[in-house]
């Protein structure tokens, strides 16, 4: 039996959005362990890490792809369907520079980091583990404001927004510090391009969330 | 018949209450039973006289034989093409159906001239009108809870304060309804200023009320409180749905019965003689057996797929579509409480108020909607021809 009544209601995409936000969140985890294995070179599972973020890396893939493909065209939501789209897309961005991280690393793995910079990549690491951690929040409580439109929702996360910003800047000067510290070591070349790319890439996973969190700031714009 | 509306249109007077978690299953089938039987007798009377004589000329119906044909006939071909869009899953209404039967008989028995065109359009035109007006009534609705309620940052409060205003309206309207044109407005004699009078003192008397007996049974420290207090009035705002629909879709089962009813009776066809209660408390019995039945199962589909509807835009839904279906009900009109019901829903989704809606449903229920006059109406012509094979 099809009731045209109860036809009419839909999945909701925030479900998705939250899904796919708790994988990136569970990502940058386990990107954390497998940087620290690498870097403390006494645990041999980097590449189990780095394989548990690929799987991750698809099943959200697949959240992605599921949201795009169910909402058809005369779906009716409190936000603009595209802007939810360039949400996701900055939102799956996250995703794809801690993938392309660990692949970095594993393209050069012989020497590792050198030991000089052990400290600062586990500051950068850090620092860009916040905004992705901030972010999800970000998206359980957005939810949240699309159900009462409470103006103290709103209110919060714009806090939280504000917050990924000011984190991102602390990890924008963590990767400016390592790159001028790198450039100014006497070492080999092949290294200091390597280590250069690698504080850069870690660097814009705090970059994507942050612009993420300007996507959802324009999709609560009244 | 009357058992396949109550299967079929239940979901649309319980749906946003089970779905938003207002009241149980059990609860909805109860209250959706007996309000379907209230509505029926008590309000139902004009929609089934335009059923029965208002769109077939009572020409025709002056040769007892025809017309008994005709309305047996009528009846066959809309409850067998409900049942088969039933089976085959497709978004049909029972009212429509019902109009569109008893067109075919009408055109069959004395070519199209019988057809009384003037009503027919204005049956036809509502249809349109009902869900556009429904649609209106909800986003104003929601927007009204959004601007004056959600937003504030005393909402809970907010919500007590204005309580009377939403529960009173609902009241008036129902009152009203009550007092004007039915039996029971006639036997107290009252004028229509008196009548008015009379709702509005009581639907205020209503609303304060029920915004005691909410502060009373609302905990104001829950963290969605005011998605509690939509949910203890949206309790009164599914009955207020089961109520118009019982008097609006009686007709679509009752109509054509009431018409058999007075051949066998009378041996004509009264222009004027009032359809008895007793066949409108039967309609409304009929009704609340096919929820009794069918409803559980339609119930819990609906508590599963609708999770995105709160209290707050059930509320909205509700009062959009209930008060729609009365005032088409008082006019005559035998609308479909499915149209109101996603009109009502469209305008709380235009309103932004719900995470995600599908318009596209329209578009759809409107090819079913052209394609099932036509359909009940080459139903019930079939059926006329055999009938008359055998008489």
């Amino acid at each position: 039996m099809r009731i045209p009544f109860i036809s009419m209601f839909m999945t909701s995409p925030f479900e998705g959005l939250l899904e796919h936000a708790e994988k990136i969140k569970e990502c940058v985890w386990a990107f954390q362990q497998a940087i620290e294995c690498h870097i403390t070179e006494q645990c041999e599972s980097f590449e189990e890490f780095r394989l548990e973020v690929d799987t991750l890396e698809s099943q959200a893939d697949a959240v992605k792809r599921r949201i795009r493909g169910h909402l058809p065209k005369g779906t009716l939501m409190p936000v603009d369907k595209f802007e939810l789209f360039r949400y996701l897309h900055e939102q799956d961005k996250v995703l794809d520079a801690v993938e392309e991280a660990l692949d970095w690393i594993s393209f050069r793995s012989e020497p590792g980091i050198p030991d000089a910079l052990h400290k600062d990549f586990f500051l950068l690491v850090d620092a860009v583990l916040d905004p992705v951690e901030e972010m999800c929040r970000m998206v359980a409580e957005a939810r949240k404001y699309f159900t009462n439109f409470a103006d103290k929702q709103r209110q919060l996360i714009k806090d939280i927004i504000r917050t990924m910003r000011h984190q991102e800047h602390e990890a924008d000067k963590v990767e400016d510090a390592i790159k001028a510290k790198v450039l100014n070591m006497q070492i080999d070349p092949v290294t200091v391009y390597h280590m250069i790319r690698l504080a850069e890439t870690i660097g814009s996973i705090a970059d994507h969330a942050e612009n993420a969190g300007d996507m959802m700031r324009a999709m609560l714009a009244r | 018949m009357a058992w396949n509306i109550g299967a079929n249109d239940v979901a649309n007077s319980m749906a946003s209450a089970v779905g938003a978690k207002a009241i149980s299953i059990r609860q909805a089938i109860l209250i959706a039973g007996i309000l379907n039987i209230v509505g029926a007798v008590f309000i139902g009377s004009h929609v089934t006289n335009t059923i029965r004589k208002g769109i077939v000329s009572t020409d025709i119906l002056a040769d007892p034989q025809v017309a008994l044909i005709g309305a047996l006939s009528a009846l066959l071909a809309a409850a067998l093409w409900v049942s088969f869009a039933t089976w085959k899953s497709l978004p049909v209404s029972t009212t429509h159906s019902i109009v569109g039967s008893m067109i075919g008989f009408g055109i069959m028995a004395g070519g199209f001239g019988v057809i009384n065109w003037t009503k027919l359009a204005a049956v036809v035109l509502s249809w349109i009108i009902s869900p556009v007006f429904s649609l209106i009534i909800s986003f104003a609705m929601f927007k009204t809870i959004v601007k004056l309620i959600l937003v504030k940052k005393d909402a809970f409060v907010r919500a007590l304060r204005l309580s009377p205003a939403f529960i009173g309206l609902a009241a008036f309207v129902i009152i009203l309804s009550f007092l004007f044109k039915t039996p029971l407005g006639k036997t107290l004699s009252i004028d229509p200023w008196t009548a008015l009078l009379v709702a509005l003192i009581l639907g205020g008397s209503v609303g304060y009320a029920g915004k005691a007996a909410l502060r009373r049974f609302t905990d104001s420290d829950e963290d969605d409180s005011t998605e509690m207090v939509f949910r203890k009035i949206q309790i009164g705002t599914s009955c207020y749905v089961a109520l118009a629909q019982g008097a609006n879709d009686v007709a679509n089962a009752i109509g054509p019965l009431a018409l058999i009813y007075f051949l066998v009776n009378t041996g004509t066809v009264g222009a004027q003689v009032p359809v008895p209660a007793w066949l409108l408390l039967f309609g409304g019995i009929g009704i609340a057996g096919g929820i009794g039945m069918a409803g559980h199962r339609v119930m819990e589909t609906i508590g599963t797929k609708i999770t995105t509807l709160t209290n707050t835009r059930g509320f909205a839904v509700d009062f959009a579509a209930a008060s729609t279906v009365l005032i088409a009900s008082k006019l005559g009109l035998p609308v479909s409480t499915t149209h109101a019901a996603v009109g009502g829903v469209l305008g709380v989704g235009l309103a932004g108020g719900i995470e995600a809606v599908n318009f596209r449903i329209v578009f759809q229920i409107m090819v079913y909607w052209v394609l099932t006059v036509p359909a009940a109406a080459f139903t019930s012509m079939i059926i006329f021809k055999i009938l008359q094979l055998f008489v």
